[in-house]
């Protein structure tokens, strides 16, 4: 024990006095050459060694701060949405998507706002999965029960202007 | 690349045309943005595009109308043509290359839009299309930033508005002249008097003189109409459609099942929409279906009653009206027990009524429509469904519509037939009232025994039928009644099987009236309540019995009658105790439709007050009688279903109903057939109030005025059958 302190405070010494001698000679030199490389590893400390947890059960329900009243017995509907009427534009049928069962709503008296105790009412809202299967992952993840819509495609009949003005055909338009 | 691509192509098709002539007609190869396509011939490049996934914007091309060609904002490059083509109109043709994308199609878009935007108003914000508009989005998406118009010079175009009835509003000024209406009204609604007058900048849509749109049909150019030149009246003002929630649903007004979309917002109904389905509905929907649900706002059982000593019925908890109900339900023998249920349950809470009264030894459960209990009667399934599908009405040659009026029974299905009159050959036959159809018939007279005369091969339209490759017999539920309807049961089987001798169609086909009723059959509810009247019946449950069948005269004097249901109406009136149910936009239920499909509906809203999902009631009744049910949630009691039959778990399936040719064993052919087989529903004023949502809605009773007012209009277009 004492033996290595006096020689750590003989090192030490030693500097101390470089360091109070004002001669030219005794001032460090560096050289590009001399410069010991450090690897960043060396400064930054040794990543300890992750080990896998293995998730039995998915927590995303557990943890997500649903209320209980509103995790259990929900059912999802994973459906394509057709296109709707009152738009030509078939952009929004692509996709497949949730809805959860309804629970009840009521209007905000102040402001007349759409409220809900069911925090996941908004959550076929916005999200779309490309797959029927992401979809039906998605509600596995979150434990709820899931009935598959088939979408009803639609059939593209061969059309022609010329039936308008066909001479024997009940498609001829008499007014218009 | 394209080239090497197609010239094999086209080396593979000349092989196949050698080969044989008899191969569908050969497939045509395009290009659409570079990518090749083999088509049909006879399409049109705006249909080529959406083959691939590529919308052609449009404003007046509809997928379910004839093609017009005037708004040309379709308009597409096709390599080596030197002007733009409207691909709506344009068939394809081999070789053809379309740029649907390019500088010079988007030059061409924005020019006409220029034009459109140029006599259209400015009045985004009080417009109720906003946020669902064609014009809007596409203004967006291909319109310029600046217009060239100088209002000060060249003034704005306005017009005004016109007056088409209590359904349908009008903001003409809003007008592109895309024409969309006026061809729905032809070809779909057969209502020619919407036309179009003046040309050019002066043209006008309408009626020319001023006019009830008298169509069953008339909600849908709400829908066609890409702008907001036609609106929902009952809707204006109402919400936008990023604020509203959508759910899809099925609709219970008439047995169709049509597939709507209720959008709902804050906890309330607000609209319905169709929702195509092209097996079903394709893209319409009934005024009655579209506009009734207003009706569900007013005369809302809220909370539980119960009939006072003094003869009046006083609000009560559920506790005391379970418990009332309860006990009368044990006391009373079974003999004593009977069910009616009205037409718009749905099947769970059918199957929860009936299990509750087989627990207490009754089988005394009943529909309130009639159908032949003799005669095969609902022992068969292919008795009384739609056994061809309502998509199998467009593949038909002859139809022989017997004792029904398709037109404000199953609009929907009508306009099926009306398509099919129009695009193929089809007879049409009928026996009934001659009644305007919005297609040519043959009439062969009010009474059934015309039937006789096809079964002998007599006059012209027995030819038309028994030289017809897929024949169609449409039979109205309603005939279907007392003696004589077994007897016609009997022999339109008789018909169907000489005519489908063979083929592979089935030829019998029922329509029913009540959304209801074949999930009722299916579940085994006897049909018709004579019964009741043979024995005195001392205790009464109605569910959802609204039409009166049963009144208070055919009961015992002492009897209780327990009413669940959603309306105040004829069963709430008759009844001791009142259970407020939930409606079909309040309850996750199955719908059987006439054609045997079982379909889902779901809840959009929760019920209003007190009122509680159907069978959920019966459920707490059964608990509180002793004899709990063993279902507790919607899973439980589906599962229960799935016991009963099976089918009514196959959602959207539509399954087939063998053993055509044992019911025609069980066929009572022996029977006087000589019977009016009028129905009821004749004239447009009798369509839209006939059940008890459609009877407490306002805009119905208002169309029903407008339609009666419009028989006294001298300018009324003459009926199409009167026309001949």
């Amino acid at each position: 024990m004492l033996r290595v302190g006096a020689s750590r405070f003989l090192k030490s010494g030693s500097t101390i006095c470089r360091s109070l001698s004002t001669g030219k000679d005794n001032l460090p030199v560096t050289r590009s050459h001399d410069a010991k490389k450090i690897e960043l590893d060396d400064i930054l400390e040794k990543p300890s060694i992750k080990t896998p947890v293995k998730v039995i059960t998915d927590e995303t329900m557990d943890i997500g701060g649903v209320p209980l009243e509103h995790q259990d017995a929900r059912t999802a509907r994973i459906f394509r949405p057709a296109r709707e009427t009152p738009q030509s534009a078939w952009g929004n049928t692509h996709s497949w998507t949730i809805e959860l069962d309804n629970r009840q709503r009521w209007e905000n008296p102040l402001m007349g706002w759409s409220g809900t105790a069911d925090p996941l009412s908004n959550v076929g809202m916005d999200l779309k999965f490309a797959t029927k299967e992401d979809a039906i992952a998605f509600c596995e993840k979150n434990r709820w029960e899931f009935d598959i819509e088939e979408p009803h495609e639609r059939k593209i009949k061969p059309k022609n202007y010329g039936q308008n003005f066909s001479w024997n055909r009940r498609t001829r338009i008499g007014t218009k | 690349m394209h080239r090497v691509g197609g010239q094999l192509v086209r080396g593979v098709k000349h092989q196949k045309r050698s080969m044989s002539a008899v191969l569908p007609p050969k497939k045509v190869e395009v290009f659409i943005d570079g990518k090749s396509l083999l088509v049909d011939p006879g399409m049109t490049i705006l249909q080529a595009c959406a083959l691939v996934g590529v919308d052609i914007p449009r404003f007046c091309y509809h997928d379910r109308l004839s093609i017009a060609g005037n708004c040309r904002m379709c308009l597409v490059e096709v390599e080596k043509s030197v002007k733009p083509v409207a691909s709506c109109a344009m068939p394809v043709m081999n070789g053809m290359k379309v740029k649907t994308n390019s500088d010079f199609v988007r030059k061409a878009r924005e020019g006409v839009m220029e034009f459109m935007l140029n006599n259209h108003p400015l009045d985004c914000p009080i417009c109720d299309q906003g946020g669902e508009c064609d014009l809007q989005d596409q203004a967006v998406a291909f319109g310029s930033d600046r217009g060239r118009l100088q209002s000060r010079y060249d003034g704005k175009r306005a017009l005004e508005d016109k007056n088409i009835g209590p359904l349908v509003k009008t903001v003409m000024t809003r007008c592109i002249q895309c024409t969309r209406c006026v061809r729905f009204a032809n070809e779909v609604a057969a209502f020619p008097d919407f036309g179009t007058t003046g040309r050019g900048q002066d043209l006008q849509i309408g009626t020319y003189v001023e006019k009830f749109f008298a169509s069953e049909l008339s909600g849908n150019i709400i829908d066609i109409c890409p702008v907001g030149a036609l609106t929902s009246k009952q809707y204006a003002f109402t919400a936008r459609p990023w604020e509203t929630r959508k759910t899809e649903s099925v609709d219970v007004m008439d047995a169709t099942g049509s597939n709507i979309v209720l959008s709902h917002r804050t906890g309330e109904l607000l609209r319905v929409i169709p929702k195509i389905n092209d097996d079903i509905n394709e893209e319409w929907l009934g005024d009655q279906s579209r506009f009734a649900v207003d009706g569900l706002k007013v005369q809302r059982l809220l909370t539980p009653m119960i009939r006072g000593a003094d003869g009046q019925l006083k609000p009560a908890s559920w506790e005391e009206a379970l418990y009332t109900v309860a006990a009368k339900l044990r006391e009373t023998p079974a003999e004593q027990k009977a069910a009616v249920a009205g037409g718009l349950n749905d099947v769970e809470s059918l199957v929860a009524l009936k299990d509750l009264f087989n627990r207490f030894n009754s089988e005394n459960v009943m529909t309130e429509e009639e159908f032949p209990e003799t005669s095969g009667g609902s022992d068969l399934r292919s008795n009384y469904v739609f056994n061809d599908g309502i998509a199998g009405v467009e593949t038909a040659d002859a139809i022989l519509l017997v004792g029904t009026n398709p037109r404000f029974e199953a609009p929907t299905l009508n306009a099926r037939i009306r398509k099919s009159f129009l695009y193929s050959d089809v007879q049409v036959g009928v026996i009934g009232a001659e009644t305007e159809l919005t297609y040519e018939y043959d009439y062969l007279g009010a009474s059934a025994k015309a039937i006789d005369d096809l079964l002998a091969g007599k006059g012209d339209f027995a030819k038309i039928l028994n030289s017809a490759a897929t024949p169609l017999i449409i039979v109205g539920a309603q005939a279907l009644k007392g003696e004589a309807g077994a007897a016609l049961l009997g022999k339109l089987q008789q018909l169907a099987d000489k005519l489908g001798n063979g083929k592979e169609v089935k030829v019998l086909n029922v329509l029913q009236r009540w959304a209801g009723q074949t999930g009722a059959q299916d579940v085994g509810y006897k049909t018709g309540t004579a019964s009741i009247r043979k024995t005195p019946i001392k205790f009464l449950y109605l569910l959802g019995a609204d039409e009166g069948k049963v009144t208070k005269a055919n009961l015992d004097p002492s009897a209780f009658v327990v009413y669940q249901g959603h309306h105040g109406d004829a069963g709430a009136e008759m009844a001791d105790v009142i259970l407020p149910g939930a409606a079909y936009t309040e309850k996750e239920g199955t719908y059987v439709n006439t054609e045997g499909r079982s379909q889902r509906g779901y809840p959009a809203i929760s019920p209003p007050g007190d009122a509680r999902v159907d069978w959920k009631i019966i459920r707490a009744v059964s608990e509180v009688a002793g004899k709990a049910l063993p279902y507790n949630d919607l899973k439980e009691i589906r599962q229960r279903l799935n016991e009963i039959a099976p089918h009514l778990l196959r959602y959207r399936d539509l399954e087939a109903s063998p053993f055509v040719k044992q019911a025609l064993q069980l066929a009572q052919t022996s029977g006087s057939i000589d019977v009016d087989v009028s129905p009821a529903l004749r004239e447009l004023s009798d369509y839209y109030q006939t059940n008890v949502i459609s009877r407490n809605s306002r805009s119905m009773a208002q169309a029903k005025k407008a339609a009666i007012e419009n028989k006294t209009n001298p300018y009324a277009e003459e009926p199409i059958h009167a026309r001949l």
